[in-house]
């Protein structure tokens, strides 16, 4: 009997070891200025775990953390300012030359010239999986500040697309640690990364002048409720990802300010074109009309959405201002579900025709909390119009997608996350689309697609996005419910943090707290 | 073979009674549900979104308008009904195979207890989640998921039992006196080891709903606009702060519901001990 | 004795043949690959060939057979693989969450059993009179709660409300084990309490009680000598049973205390289908579940030797 006890003791006493033994090293009060952000954004289930830009997505990590900095950067409406470059000309369809900012060094010390840029841009497309077919990059000469890039094909899109964040321009003589750590030349250094936290210490020797900020420590929460607690409990300072039931809490609050900006995240639905019943255009007309995407975004949302006409946001130059959809109008939409022949005939609540009932098999998935979200809205106001919805929202989607048994797919997907137009469509409406699941076709969108790959004019491509988005809407298609309004909630005395449309910018030089 | 405590047989029919109207009152609910809705449940409007337990409204409205006491009652179906059946099928094959291995022994006992390690051994999540790509995910398809992982817990807990009691003077008695096992199991055995088995299944109604509670919580529950106690309070977990009725009312149903059967299980211990029982024999 | 050890521990190799080969299986049937999730979750759209090249590179364009052997051959010469998704090593990331999972199995599972075992012995002793009631009525509540609703509650109140702990615990220490614990420890003691109370009823009505009370035995040694002795059989298969499911890691109670162990780890590898993560987590619970039953059997024979070991010569 003694043993035991003495064997139950060691055991506790161990334990307490182990308790008191581990301990990360999260900020003290004399480190000096200590901002601390909680994001559901970051980690293993994002692919953006570690900092590296060359890897999935980390580089959205890299960027959004002021690690690295890409050769351009997107303004406020999405258009295109240098960033670590100074200026580019179009030597002829497919080279382009780009001049560096003089005087930026990598946090490993190294000077920003044209061979580093030219070193880092290689090791991208020779390792990284979505960026040589985006970039379409055929070589790069360096010069003392500038590097000539030259496409394999004539490519409008190129400076976009090196402003992903994977185009972040890193040292590779120092190249990428155990822990996926990165030399940046952003006003931030990583100090300590894992899959649930980054810590950062202020980069003193940022070109861009003076960092407010001492630390920076990013913790990944995955619970909006978590979140949300946190917060409240004043342990960090700004969240990103609050889940929109909890920000009552916080908008009206004087202790907390909110930043939100439209992004291009786009909620929207597209035709099944192999049901009989869907290729009528008045009954796609009908189902788009019967969504109530003001009620959906101000209710569900909590004022977190906007109603989208078409794939991109009111700031993009080729906007939802540009085109028009059909609004919500549940007497039209009935009106012509009638025209089609689709009546309730044995007063059931849903209409009919020769006998069979209008079903809509409406597949979502889970993994963005709107979607459920838009699907039960949608299912109550369709029911309006005599229309019956069975929601799947599951994530095994693809499956599903594949096998045919779906009449409208309702995703999520940032439609310019490089600000450039022809993305939405190449992916999504032509033949060879590899996201086009309804199997929707235009010829004349095809022409006009071709025309845009050849222009490189920006307004002369806008006004093509434009008319693209418009023959897309006209043929109902697709319906494009609402774009994500993301949003940064902090304390009052945090200034700098500033939602930005394309969800790349988060902590930067002018991140600042007062005391 | 007397009673040791002075318990009026009486009592424990009465107390079983009464815990078994109280249950059949929650199944009736269940039954009845859509002519007991004060409100159509599924119906939305999104002007009366979130608000407060009311005259017109007693348990508020969720963030789709809706009525959370007629969603209560209407969930009563989807609820208590899967947790049953779920229970019903993993407790009576989960203990027969059990049984049977504490009494066989031997070959037939180690092949069932290897499958019922592999199955125990197998985590959940992965089996849940698996199911639902395979047949699709709602509340039919969860509770198969439940029941093929969780009836080892029976038939290794039958198992423990059988043991304890196969070496009893009464087992080896009726052994002695040429009794088929097949009547040892279901006169000697059963009755004395259904306690504990028992009162396991009651308790595991709550544990069950809180299980397919935890799969909705990871969308593989009941599919919307579906009104199921578990995935209400795990949809509406976010506003416990702001709108807190949106999870009382299926929270409080969920209680009450684990309250009527644990106390029908405990008054089904009282009234099925082989003491008691043996006593009224005599 | 040693013999049978060992006779237990070769069966490992066929229920870890099973398991992986089982799970293999259904996460093919299930459908959307490891490239499928990692693109089409993240809303982004990516050419075919790109697709196709990092199907090509994770090895999954690959028949079904010659995948679950590449594995096997791996794992046999020791090597777990690498992640498709982070692509750190599966075994570090793994063995780097397994201490937290460990410390909360530990100290829940002793909560529990401190809480439950005395309530529950309470409880039946003090049987139908008020301590009875309170404490039955308390476990009710506590069957009753789901997980992330009890974690929301405790965070609300002590985090929150009270400001005593913190939200976030990054630092570990006591503090940031307190909550998960207290969480995982309300549903299970609210579970065992009962299961307690009801076997130490039934070791109460049997007749060596009745005869050791005849002979003037005093009432606490027949309790703590005899019947808490013979209850242990029941309350020792349970917490085995919890400690085999606690160390499959706690998703939720995980995810929502970002106490970061291989449950959360788990759920977020099958939702990206990583392979090599889930084999990882499966053939961890397997060895569990084996070595756990192991004990509760051996813990079985020692307590009661009427029970015989199932294949001892």
């Amino acid at each position: 009997m003694k043993k035991r006890w003495i064997s139950l003791l060691c055991l506790a006493v161990m334990l307490l070891s182990l308790l008191t033994g581990c301990g990360g090293a999260p900020a003290e009060d004399g480190d000096g200025k200590v901002f601390r952000y909680g994001t559901t954004a970051y980690g293993p289930a994002m692919s953006n775990a570690g900092l590296n830009p060359h890897e999935n997505y980390s580089g959205w990590s890299c960027v959004r953390y002021g690690v690295g900095e890409t050769l351009f950067r997107f303004t406020e409406t999405m258009e295109l300012e240098p960033w670590l470059a100074t200026d580019y000309a179009w030597l002829d369809d497919v080279t382009v030359r780009i001049g560096l900012r003089q005087g930026v060094t990598f946090s490993s010390g190294r000077t920003l010239d044209g061979q580093a840029v030219k070193e880092c841009l290689e090791h991208l497309v020779a390792v990284h999986d979505r960026a040589p077919g985006d970039l379409k990059i055929q070589s790069i000469q360096a010069e003392e500040n500038a590097v000539v890039i030259t496409c394999s094909e004539p490519n409008p899109a190129l400076l976009n697309y090196l402003s992903d964040p994977y185009g972040a321009i890193i040292d590779m003589d120092y190249g990428v640690t155990e822990d996926r750590n990165v030399a940046g030349t952003g006003p931030f250094v990583a100090c300590e990364i894992a899959d649930d936290h980054v810590y950062l210490e202020k980069n003193p020797n940022y070109w861009g002048g003076e960092v407010a900020l001492d630390r920076v420590e990013v913790t990944a929460i995955t619970d909006g409720d978590t979140l949300t607690m946190a917060l409240q409990s004043g342990q960090i300072d700004a969240v990103q990802g609050l889940p929109y039931a909890s920000l009552p809490l916080f908008t009206d609050d004087p202790g907390y300010t909110v930043s939100s900006a439209d992004t291009s995240r786009v909620f929207f639905g597209a035709f099944n074109y192999e049901i009989p019943a869907l290729q009528d255009l008045r009954v796609r007309q009908a189902i788009a009309m019967a969504i109530d995407k003001e009620g959906f975004t101000k209710t569900l949302l909590n004022g977190n959405g906007t109603p989208a006409a078409g794939p991109f946001p009111e700031s993009f130059s080729f906007g939802s201002g540009t085109v028009t959809a059909p609004g919500y109008d549940p007497e039209e939409a009935r009106d012509l579900l009638a025209q089609a022949g689709w009546t309730d005939t044995d007063g059931d609540g849903y209409v009919d025709r020769n006998g069979e009932m209008l079903t809509i098999r409406w597949l979502t998935y889970p993994g963005r909390m709107e979607l459920p979200l838009l699907a039960e809205a949608a299912q109550a106001t369709l029911k309006d119009i005599g229309v019956k919805v069975e929601v799947n929202s599951t994530a095994n989607s693809a499956d599903i997608l594949e096998s045919g048994a779906w009449d409208v797919y309702v995703s999520a997907f940032v439609a310019a996350p490089t600000g450039d137009g022809a993305y939405f469509f190449t992916t999504h409406c032509l033949s060879d689309s590899a996201k086009n699941r309804g199997g929707y076709f235009n010829e004349e969108l095809e022409v006009l697609a071709a025309r845009l790959r050849g222009t490189f004019d920006p307004e002369e491509r806008a006004a093509l996005v434009t008319e693209m988005s418009q023959t897309i809407l006209d043929d109902g298609a697709f319906f494009f419910a609402s774009y994500l309004k993301m949003n940064f909630v902090m304390k009052s005395s945090v200034t700098g943090l500033t939602a930005h449309p394309s969800d790349y910018y988060e902590i930067t030089a002018r991140l600042d707290k007062t005391a | 073979m007397g009673t040791i405590r002075k318990r009026p047989l009486e009592g424990t029919s009465l107390r079983l009674t009464l815990c078994a109207g109280l249950v059949g009152l929650i199944l009736l609910t269940a039954v009845f549900a859509p002519l007991l809705t004060p409100w159509d449940p599924y119906a939305q409007d999104m002007s009366a979104a979130l608000q407060a337990p009311s005259a017109a409204h007693l348990l508020g409205t969720d963030a789709y308008g809706r009525d959370v006491l007629s969603r209560v009652i209407v969930g009563a179906r989807t609820s208590v009904f899967s947790s049953l059946t779920l229970v019903a099928v993993i407790c009576a094959g989960g203990s027969f195979l059990g049984v049977l291995c504490g009494w066989l022994g031997g070959r037939a006992d180690a092949v069932i207890m290897r499958l019922s390690d592999l199955f125990l051994a197998f985590p959940g999540m992965v089996f849940a989640i698996a199911v639902a790509g395979l047949i699709g995910g709602g509340m039919v398809n969860a509770v198969i998921a439940l029941a093929a992982i969780s009836w080892p817990k029976y038939t290794r807990l039958a198992r423990g039992q059988t043991l304890a009691v196969k070496s009893a003077p009464y087992v080896t008695a009726a052994v002695m006196a040429n009794n088929t096992a097949l009547q040892i199991i279901f006169r000697h055995i059963l009755p004395n080891i259904a306690g504990p088995l028992l009162v396991t299944a009651a308790l595991d109604i709550g544990t069950m709903m809180m299980e397919l509670a935890g799969l909705s919580f990871l969308n593989l529950g009941a599919q919307p606009p579906t009104a199921e106690w578990g995935s209400m309070m795990s949809k509406g977990r976010s506003m416990i702060q702001t709108s807190p009725w949106v999870v009382l009312g299926p929270g409080i149903a969920i209680f009450l519901t684990v309250l009527a059967f644990n106390l029908l299980g405990d008054a089904l211990r009282d009234y099925l001990d082989p003491k008691r029982r043996g006593a009224r024999a005599e | 004795m040693r013999r049978y050890i060992l006779h237990r521990l070769v069966q490992l190799v066929p229920i870890l043949l099973g398991v992986t080969l089982l799970t293999f299986a259904m996460m093919r049937l299930a459908s959307g690959d490891a490239v499928d999730a990692l693109y089409e979750n993240l809303g982004a759209a990516v050419s075919q060939e790109v697709l196709d090249a990092k199907r090509a590179e994770l090895g999954l364009d690959q028949p079904f057979f010659v995948q679950y052997f590449t594995w096997l051959w791996g794992v046999v010469r020791g090597d777990m693989g690498v992640s498709y998704v982070s692509g750190q090593r599966v075994f570090e990331t793994f063995a780097a969450k397994l201490p937290n999972t460990l410390l909360l199995t530990v100290s829940s599972v002793l909560l529990t059993a401190a809480v439950s075992i005395p309530l529950g012995i309470l409880s039946a002793v003090r049987h139908n009179r008020a301590a009875d009631y309170v404490i039955r009525f308390l476990s009710f509540i506590g069957n009753s709660l789901p997980n992330f609703f009890v974690s929301l509650l405790l965070l609300l109140v002590f985090a929150v409300k009270l400001e005593w702990l913190p939200v976030i615990s990054t630092g570990g220490g006591m503090s940031g084990l307190l909550l998960p614990t207290l969480t995982l420890t309300i549903a299970m003691a609210a579970k065992y309490t009962r299961q307690v109370r009801s076997t130490v009823l039934e070791e109460l009505e049997k007749e060596y009680v009745t005869g050791a009370r005849a002979r003037g035995v005093r009432e606490s040694v027949i309790l703590y000598a005899s019947v808490l002795k013979a209850s242990m059989l029941t309350i020792l298969t349970l917490l085995a049973l919890s400690v085999g499911s606690l160390l499959g890691g706690t998703a939720i109670v995980e995810s929502i205390f970002l106490f970061d162990g291989v449950g959360k780890l788990a759920v977020d590898a099958i939702t990206m289908r990583d392979y090599p993560i889930i084999q990882a987590y499966v053939m961890w619970m397997a060895i569990i579940y084996v070595l756990v039953n192991l004990c509760t059997d051996l813990l079985y024979r020692r307590l009661d030797p009427r029970v015989r070991l199932g294949e001892e010569g």
